[in-house]
């Protein structure tokens, strides 16, 4: 037992005890959700701190716990969790954005009771994906996370196109994650391992790489099913659409969140355990990352619903980490993982703001809406610095993990590297600065102005806790990349046969000369 | 308590009070501006004290510590770099704002957003300072951001107004698009050298000057973009004219002697990555600068827009002198430049608040009996501007033009000259317009003095103004760079005299422009109530007077462009990806299964048909073969 045990139990107990609470008692549902969410918050906080001092087991993860009783140990299934660099950020982060998510939930006032069980299952399962160090409830627990996205968009959603937008991403994200799955268990019986143990199958893998047809086949169904989760161009109009219509917790829980967790997926299985193909891969995605980065970017400029805005938005931030993942170095997926971590704090930020205004103002059209900042200094102010930290400010822990990713990608891929900080410094400031204008400054409506601002530290605290923890890994990004970089460096070592043949050679005595030739034929197949 | 903390506690104490404010004191206007004002001022007696103690040259050149670390491949320190030239800069930036916040104290005394304004003013302070001191590559560019940032904020100040909203809004773009230039600048030099702390960087170009390679042009053309946006030269010079939408003290702070001046101060402490060519593309963006930016200023008619002008301009001869190698004039002008052109702000602010902001030219008049303290100020101001001997500008325009003599460039030394002649004239035609003459407006006729808070400033730098040539400012910065004034012990009337001895020709030329520029100024505009001007030049005028249309040329090039492809983007995500091909995928499985419908009869013999046509079908494949 330890604190990943509580994190990932704490939220799927509680949310099964609120079946059993009379629906009249709303206030006890949303105390029950805020309180879980904060109890989980603080013990995220608490490993992300000792993560440092606590023992690693063999495989480099620490905190490793199984919690008996759940699977099948027959088959190999078990729950078993823990943290090494890559998901101790993204813990913290999923629990840090559910409790803002929690708080922001007050905007929902009909079925209560089913919505924040929702929302804890929702919470329960995606950090339970993260932490999951079985291959089975890795995938099992995100689509567990999934379903309630679906549902809340369908129930407490807003505008008219609500339903095609259901519709449009429980389809699409269902087709991700089953490609995804295929993908998956394509590689489980490749692999011969007999085993649904992530550090056991890299071991395993290792030591027995999977036949370059293997490769071949698993690998663009891993990147493209996952891509696909992660609104890879071209496969990225659902997002924009479903974010406008989801309500704002499900917003705030599934772009900061869910959404990374095909980028683990990625970095965690596709890459180390499939090096050939991804090196065959990896200029093709980083040429994809231009697609969301430039292209996305650009039309994030012709929105006009806020909404709309930032789901592009939050698109376009997507390719800063699958450039990062491109360039299987270490600085370019350190960085990537970094972005990670800023972007699901960013974007749960600017979701809740922009359900505060839509609470406000019932509409987020930009045309409609002036001169805001005047009627809401909190919220407008904080909306600037998330403008500003979505444009890759420096202090916002954006940039750093941008500027480390340009710094990965600048010798591997210098003209996709030139565009995308292009895409990085300008589109981004473009389209951000002038929903700024249109939105906050300028002359405020007649009809605007009984709006209000955030009236009590309540409303405040989940957008004081988003930007401080922004502010804080930006200023000091080495609290991430200190913890990223051991555990990026593995996986890297492992993505790069050339490397990896290389270490073989130095640790075994003498090689004989047919096998390092062979180990380099591989590399450059 | 060691002398090297205390740089950091310079480098820290606005930021310092820019969070206090914000997070505590935005109700209690006083505490915001003593906290504001405190930070700054005693960040500046603090830098004499360490100058006093440790000199120009300290024994530790940089203190240190890591921000960023990955692996072999990256490591970004987060330290500070202590030579003349960013300890004098040090003294400049904490001094000249520290004057500026305290004539804020009084300027902003009735704006509701005062404390707002102070934490804006430290934050840019401190994002300057980090410039300043900054010693590698990223931590420059960090905080080159930051005063992007920090200006964004402070020009959109009011940001109620639609002009003052759009021009914050284009003052950022327009600098991230130099720093666009700027960060591919910093990766290809990373990428050559795989450094990015300075020295470092120097001491391998020293040893292998040929170390960049084929992209060594490149690298420091790419880094010269960012210059180029901070320092507004053409092309991107659009942006700070607009900027002129923020407070007044403002514009002294950010357009004259600090953020503008960054880009200068920028490719003085990385010359060593600039190379012959790219130096000759400087040298010549900053003479194109300095005299287009001089032909708009001569036919404005807003008093601020006039100085922005005239700051355009001069920027314009800081960069032509640093390509024209010569870094110390470069900084020489540049840290004069801050004090008359902060003190020609300041003036025209007092100006405009007893003005009722009214910013026209020809609206004022007569003001030189009425405010004399301003008046005789201003014209310190406007002398040192224009190059009067023995003001402090004749000293630092003069050294530049002597370098552009020096190094045989005549072409740029005929630019400079005639740039020094419009600088006159247009700076004459404003004092004329402004100060003397009769009173064109209701309140130009009942101004008054500004008080106390407000002169005092003006007192200050007007005696800076006239003596900031001959304090032994160049000797400094020739400690670092070597050239004209580095063995110079001498006193303040060798240095007076200095120019006439050294290079007579410079200075006999500078003096004629002077006096041709002033005496073409009182031609036309002694007594003028209306601009002659545009009558007599016709088209030239208006096209000046509208700024040669660049605004307009980018607004149907550049941004149309972008929002074309953004436009075209934006169908083919609705029609094509969202439309044909997700909709089209949907709409293929809705049919396929709208047609197998049709299957479902319902009727058994049907499906007894079908069952046995089936079956038939099976049986051929697997016996029939």
């Amino acid at each position: 037992m330890t604190a990943l045990t509580y994190i990932f139990v704490l939220p799927l107990l509680a949310a099964v005890a609120l079946a059993f609470v009379p629906r009249a008692y709303s206030v006890v549902m949303r105390g029950v959700a805020v309180g879980v969410t904060f109890v989980m918050m603080l013990l995220a906080i608490l490993v992300f701190i000792r993560f440092n001092g606590a023992e690693a087991d063999a495989s480099g993860f620490k905190f490793v716990t199984t919690i008996p009783g759940l699977g099948a140990s027959s088959l190999g299934i078990v729950c078993k969790l823990g943290v090494d660099g890559i998901n101790v950020g993204l813990v913290l982060m999923g629990a840090i954005v559910a409790f803002a998510a929690a708080c922001c939930s007050r905007e929902i006032r009909d079925r209560e009771k089913e919505f924040y069980i929702l929302l804890l299952v929702m919470t329960g399962g995606i950090l339970g994906a993260f932490a999951s160090l079985n291959l089975f409830f890795f995938y099992f627990l995100h689509e567990l996370a999934l379903v309630p996205t679906f549902l809340m968009i369908g129930v407490w959603g807003r505008g008219e196109r609500k339903n095609y937008a259901t519709f449009q991403i429980t389809l699409y994200l269902s087709i991700g994650a089953l490609v995804a799955l295929v993908g998956l268990i394509a590689l489980y019986l490749q692999s011969g391992a007999q085993t649904f143990d992530i550090p056991e199958l890299t071991e395993r893998l290792r030591e027995n790489p999977l036949s370059a047809g293997a490769q071949r086949f698993i690998f663009p169904l891993l990147l493209f099913g996952f891509g696909i989760l992660v609104s890879l161009w071209p496969f990225h109009t659902w997002a924009p659409m479903g974010y406008a219509s989801a309500p704002t917790p499900a917003a705030m829980l599934h772009a900061g969140v869910l959404k990374k967790f095909g980028l683990y997926g990625l970095i965690r299985i596709a890459l180390p355990l499939m090096p050939g193909a991804a090196q065959r891969w990896m200029p093709i995605l980083a040429w994809l990352c231009l697609g969301n980065l430039v292209y996305c970017g650009w039309v994030a400029m012709r929105q006009k619903d806020f909404n709309w805005l930032i789901g592009y938005s939050s698109v376009a931030h997507m390719g800063f980490v699958f450039l990062g993942i491109a360039t299987l170095t270490l600085v370019g997926v350190t960085g990537a993982v970094v972005v990670m971590v800023a972007h699901g704090f960013l974007a749960a930020l600017t979701f809740g703001l922009s359900g505060y205004l839509y609470e406000q103002t019932g509409t987020l059209e930009m045309s409609e809406l002036g001169g805001l900042l005047r009627k809401l200094p909190f919220i407008g102010a904080a909306l600037v610095m998330a403008a500003f930290a979505g444009c890759g400010v420096p202090g916002f822990a954006n940039f750093a993990g941008e500027v480390t990713v340009f710094f990965g990608a600048w010798n591997v891929f210098r003209p996709v590297t030139v565009l995308a900080c292009w895409g990085a410094l300008m589109i981004g400031a473009v389209y951000m600065l002038r929903a700024v204008r249109t939105m906050l400054h300028g002359e405020l409506p007649e009809k605007w102005a009984n709006v209000t601002d955030a009236p009590h530290l309540w409303r405040k605290a989940p957008f004081i806790l988003l930007l401080a923890a922004l502010m804080l890994f930006g200023c000091f990004p080495r609290l991430l990349t200190d913890k990223i970089s051991p555990s990026a460096g593995v996986i890297v070592q492992m993505a790069n046969p050339v490397l990896e043949g290389n270490l073989r050679a130095e640790a075994a005595p003498a090689p004989p000369k047919s096998a390092l030739a062979q180990g380099g034929g591989e590399a450059v197949q | 308590m060691k002398l090297e903390a205390l740089p950091w506690i310079i480098l820290f104490l606005p930021l310092a009070a820019a969070g206090i404010i914000t997070l505590f004191t935005l109700q209690n206007r006083q505490w915001s501006a003593r906290l504001s004002v405190g930070a700054v001022v005693t960040g500046f007696l603090l830098s004499v004290v360490f100058v006093f103690v440790a000199g120009w040259e300290p024994r530790v050149r940089e203190v240190s510590v890591n921000w960023l670390t990955i692996g072999e491949g990256l490591r970004v320190d987060f330290g500070l770099h202590f030579d003349p030239l960013s300890l004098l800069m040090l003294l400049v930036v904490t001094g000249v704002a520290g004057v500026i916040h305290i004539y804020s104290v009084g300027y902003m005394r009735d704006d509701p957003g005062y404390s707002r304004f102070f934490a804006s003013l430290s934050l840019f302070t401190f994002s300057m300072l980090g410039i300043v001191l900054a010693n590698n590559f990223i931590q420059l560019f960090i905080f080159w951001e930051l005063v992007g940032v920090s200006s964004y904020l402070l020009i959109g100040f009011w940001y109620g107004r639609t002009a003052a909203a759009d021009a914050a809004k284009k003052a950022f773009i327009t600098n991230r698009l130099g720093d666009f230039g700027f960060l591919l600048g910093i990766l290809t030099v990373w990428g050559a050298l795989g450094s990015l702390n300075f020295s470092e960087l120097q001491e391998k170009l020293a040893s292998d000057p040929s170390a960049l390679g084929a992209l060594a042009t490149v690298a420091g053309l790419l880094v010269f973009c960012g210059a180029v946006g901070k320092s507004a030269q053409f092309p991107l010079h659009v942006w700070l004219p607009d900027a002129m939408e923020g407070p007044t003290p403002v514009s002294a702070l950010i357009h004259a002697a600090t953020m503008v001046a960054a880009g200068v101060y920028m490719l003085c402490r990385i010359l060593f990555v600039l190379n012959a060519p790219a130096l000759e593309v400087i040298s010549y963006t900053g003479g194109f600068t300095a005299l287009l930016a001089a032909l708009i200023a001569i036919q404005q008619d807003d008093i601020k827009r006039i100085l922005a002008y005239s700051t355009l301009s001069q920027l314009g001869y800081m960069v032509m002198a640093v390509g024209l190698g010569g870094p110390t004039p470069a900084m020489f002008h540049l840290t004069t430049h801050a004090f008359f052109k902060a003190l020609l702000f300041l003036g025209a602010g007092s100006v405009i608040v007893v003005a009722h902001h009214e910013q026209d030219i020809w609206k004022m008049g007569a003001l030189r009996t009425k405010m004399p303290v301003t008046f005789w100020t201003f014209m310190a101001g406007t002398l040192a501007l224009a190059g009067l001997w023995p003001f402090s500008g004749f000293f630092s325009k003069d050294s530049i033009l002597e370098q552009a003599l020096l190094r045989h460039h005549y072409l740029l030394f005929a630019i400079g000259l005639f740039v020094a002649m419009l600088t006159v004239f247009y700076m004459f035609r404003l004092i004329f317009v402004v100060f003397f003459g009769s009173a064109k407006s209701g309140h130009a006729a009942h101004a008054h003095e500004s008080p106390g808070v407000m002169v005092w400033p003006l007192r200050i730098l007007a005696v800076f103004a006239l003596v900031g040539g001959v304090i032994g400012i160049q000797g400094v910065y020739a400690m670092q760079f070597g050239g004209e004034g580095a063995g110079q012990a001498a006193g303040v009337a060798a240095r007076l005299i200095g120019p006439w001895r050294e290079a007579p020709g410079a200075a006999v030329c500078g003096l004629a422009a002077f006096v041709a520029g002033l005496g073409a100024a009182y031609a036309l505009y002694a007594g003028a109530d209306k601009d002659p001007l545009p009558e007599k030049l016709g088209a030239v005028s208006m096209a000046m007077r509208n700024r040669f249309y660049f605004d307009e040329l980018y607004k149907v090039t550049v941004i149309r462009l972008h929002d074309g492809l953004a436009a075209v983007a934006a169908w083919i995500d609705r029609w094509i990806i969202a439309g044909l091909c997700v909709r089209g995928i949907h709409g293929t499985t809705e049919l396929l299964g709208r047609a197998l419908r049709l299957l479902q009869t319902g009727n058994v013999q049907t499906y007894a048909f079908l069952f046995a046509a089936g079956v038939a079908l099976v049986l051929y494949f697997v016996l029939g073969k």
